[in-house]
Order: structure tokens, then C-alpha cells, then sequence
């Protein structure tokens, strides 16, 4: 074939896949939470081989630790015994004060639900292009795992929300320091409301605050109030590390969420479905 | 069919090692571009259409684990690896230092694209990891052109034996 010929053939060929990305980006806007075909079946093809490798890595990680920690092991059980009589304490104080509030039946029955709902995961992977964005854990529909159940932390500070995709036995949790995020939240002390979303660098935006409100201080720390029918109401979401004066109708408060990404590794998801409950 | 097999277990592996990167560092993904270098690895030894095609599939790999539209690294790494396969059939880009600009242009170029589309989509900056995304053209063409090197010393050296 001749050289001008393929050149134009190739031509062809880069405008035809310019032109399909272009389509595939032109159909998400306005940007929807529905996840695109493509993007699932690439997600539930590689996301379980992602999934073995990083359980590869962890399992010798834990085969080395293990041999370490094999020394100190005295030690740690001391300070796990104290640990679990300090927690046990505290669940025995906090029983005593719901069978106060309900009947017996009921208190255990919503005790015995929350603890089933409970469900331990590991983070596999984080954001390819912003890891304040996203994550992706190591449970998915399998695990009953479905879109808008919350995520918290090893603490039970809250971390985010189950997104799309889904995959059998992998997903995507929408953390609160994305952009695009919003959670219905509260203050302390006042119980000031407001709108809390990411900045898109680790931290939080408290939103909708009005200048002429003075009682929201430096230090509050920010529950979840529930009124968004995705977070139930008094998660720990963070704190306020500062109070800005703006020229707008709203003041700027940052708030530092309580979960670290550095020990992100360990999560808890709540497999009950706050939005249905509303 | 060599070919798509070859294709498939680059994909692979670079894959394997961009999790692996990820579960060390997240700083390590921002300053070593492995999807591109593989994009840009076959448009130079295949050609063109082929670095288009893998740059769609490396491309749309890298958005369906990330939040938000879909496709925009796609664009980016298609129009990249047109272009490496494209501009290495017109000079000659295997002296070490040669590649080694080639490469950085091109990774320059894919993430000013990538930046580009990013803004003009979200409307938000793009995070620079503490500027670590600055360095990605610089990282990777460095190992881009140590590792194409050492490929084609190996694949020299079996073709003599």
C-alpha cells in the first residue's frame, strides 16, 4: 500500500477512536453517579486480579511480621486484655443505659442487627488519578455489599460511601474528601448545620455557613446529622481547623476529617442501607 | 495473533506492577508513568495505530479505577501513542539520549493533555501530589530509556545465540 495512503488509513483510525472517546465522555456530562458499561466490565476484570496481588503482598507481610512479632507477643497481650476489659466496660455501661430506653427484646434485637451488619475490608487500591477521591476495597455484591452503605474506619470515624462499581468481590467507596462528595453534618457544640465536601487535598469544606453566624469555634469537632438518608445521624466526622472571613454570603471552615490515610488499610462497612430506613 | 498475545501480556504485567507500586507508595504512580511507557514501548516497535489502540485500553484502564468521567486518560494516552508511533517512523529515536528527550516530550504532552481535559471537565485543579506529578516526564523517561535499552540489548544478544 502506498506510504500517503496507510498514513491517511491511520489518520482514519486515531480520528475514529478520538472520536469514541469523545462520545463515552460526552454521555457522562452532566456528570452522573451511574457508572458507564465499559468502565464496569474493565473494573470486574481486573479489579480481582488487582485483589490477588495485593493479598499476595499482605499475606507475606503478615508471614514476616508475624515472625516479629512473635517476640513481643507477651506484651501485646497485656495490652490487648486491658484494651478488651477497658471496651467491654464501656459496652456493658452503654447496654445498661439503652435497656433503659427500650425494652429488653428490642435493644438486643437492634444490638444483634448492627453487629451482623458489621462488615471487615481492606483497602486494595486507591484512586489512580487523586487518592483523596476514591478508594477500592476487597468486598463487593458477594458480600452483600451494595451502593450507598457507609464506610468508616478501624476508630468508626466515617470514611465515605459504596459507589459504582460493584464488582463480585471488589468496590469503590466515594471518600468524603472528594470534590463531588456531600455529607449532611452538624457542630458540637451548637449543632450549627451545614454541608461538608472535600477540597479534593485531604481535607474538608464545612458549607453553607453564614457570615453572621458567630457560635461555630476553631476545634468543634463535626457529627454526621442524617438529613442527607446516607449517613445515619452522630458519626465522628472530624474537625474544624480553621475559620475564615470571606467577602461572601458564607464563611470558608476547614475541617480535618478524623480518618488518616495512612492507616486506611483496616475498614468497616455497614451493610444496612441508611437510605432505605428513610 | 503473536501480536495481540504479546499485546495482552504487556497489559498484564504492567498492571501487576502499577498495583504493586500503588500498595508501596502512591507517590511512586505519580512520578513513574508505567501505562504510558508501555503505550509508547509498542507504538515505537509496532507503529502508530497500535499505540493508539493501547493507549484506548491503557487509557480506559486507568479511568475505570478512578472517579469521575470516563475516558479522558483514554484521550490522552490514544493521542500520545499515535504520535510516539507516528514521529519514530520519521527519525531515529535508539541513541539512549534521543529516547530519552523522545520519551519526555511525550510524557510532557500526555500530561498536559491529561491536565487539560481534567480542568476543563471538573473544573478543579488536578492533584499534583505535592508537585511528584512534575517529575513523571523526567522519572519516566529516564527508566523508559534504561529499560527500552536493556530489552533491545537482550533481544540483540538472543538473536546472535
Amino acid at each position: 500500500m502506498p506510504f500517503f495512503l496507510k498514513t491517511k488509513k491511520n489518520l482514519i483510525i486515531l480520528s475514529v477512536l478520538i472520536l469514541f472517546h469523545l462520545v463515552l465522555i460526552s454521555i457522562q456530562i452532566p456528570l452522573g453517579e451511574e457508572g458507564n458499561y465499559f468502565e464496569k466490565v474493565i473494573f470486574s476484570i481486573l479489579s480481582p486480579m488487582q485483589h490477588g496481588v495485593v493479598s499476595f503482598f499482605r499475606k507475606i507481610g503478615e508471614l514476616w511480621n508475624g515472625y516479629f512479632d512473635l517476640r513481643d507477643v507477651q506484651s501485646q497481650n497485656e495490652k490487648m486484655r486491658k484494651e478488651i476489659f477497658d471496651l467491654s466496660q464501656k459496652n456493658h455501661l452503654l447496654m445498661n443505659y439503652i435497656r433503659k430506653l427500650e425494652s429488653e427484646n428490642e435493644t438486643q434485637d437492634a444490638l444483634q442487627d448492627m453487629y451482623k451488619s458489621i462488615l471487615p475490608a481492606h483497602v486494595i487500591s486507591l484512586d489512580f488519578s487523586n487518592y483523596f477521591k476514591s478508594i477500592i476495597i476487597n468486598r463487593g455484591s458477594l458480600d452483600g455489599i451494595r451502593k450507598d452503605m457507609v464506610v468508616l474506619d478501624r476508630y468508626g470515624y466515617l470514611v465515605g460511601r459504596i459507589i459504582g462499581p460493584i464488582s463480585l468481590k471488589e468496590a469503590k467507596v466515594q471518600l468524603i474528601t472528594d470534590n463531588d462528595s456531600g455529607t449532611s453534618v452538624f457542630t458540637q457544640e451548637k449543632k450549627i448545620w451545614g454541608i461538608l465536601t472535600g477540597d479534593g487535598k485531604g481535607q474538608c469544606l464545612l458549607k453553607y455557613i453564614l457570615m453572621s453566624e458567630e457560635e461555630v469555634r476553631k476545634g468543634e469537632r463535626i457529627f454526621t446529622s442524617g438529613y442527607d438518608g446516607i449517613y445515619p445521624k452522630g458519626i465522628d466526622v472530624g474537625k474544624i481547623v480553621s475559620i475564615e472571613e470571606t467577602t461572601d454570603l458564607f464563611k470558608k471552615i476547614i475541617v480535618k476529617p478524623y480518618f488518616e490515610f495512612r492507616n486506611l488499610d483496616q475498614l468497616a462497612v455497614i451493610r444496612i442501607n441508611f437510605k432505605e430506613l428513610f | 495473533m503473536k501480536n495481540f498475545k504479546e499485546v495482552a501480556i504487556g497489559i498484564i504485567l504492567t498492571f501487576f506492577l502499577f498495583t504493586v507500586l500503588l500498595k508501596i507508595s502512591f507517590s511512586l504512580t505519580q512520578i513513574f508513568n508505567v501505562f504510558s511507557l508501555l503505550v509508547i514501548y509498542f507504538a515505537l516497535s509496532k507503529g502508530e495505530v497500535y499505540g493508539a489502540f493501547l493507549g484506548t485500553i491503557c487509557g480506559l484502564i486507568y479511568d475505570s479505577f478512578s472517579l469521575g468521567v470516563f475516558g479522558v486518560a483514554g484521550l490522552s494516552k490514544t493521542i500520545t501513542g499515535f504520535i510516539a508511533g507516528y514521529v519514530s517512523r520519521k527519525i531515529n529515536v535508539t541513541p539512549f539520549l534521543r529516547r530519552f528527550v523522545f520519551i519526555f516530550i511525550l510524557i510532557s504532552l500526555e500530561l498536559i493533555l491529561w491536565t487539560f481535559f481534567y480542568s476543563y471537565i471538573f473544573k478543579e485543579k488536578l492533584n499534583t501530589g505535592k508537585g511528584a506529578l512534575l517529575f513523571q516526564p523526567l522519572v519516566t523517561a529516564f527508566i523508559g530509556s534504561l529499560v527500552f535499552s536493556i530489552i533491545r540489548r537482550l533481544r540483540r544478544k538472543a538473536f546472535q545465540d
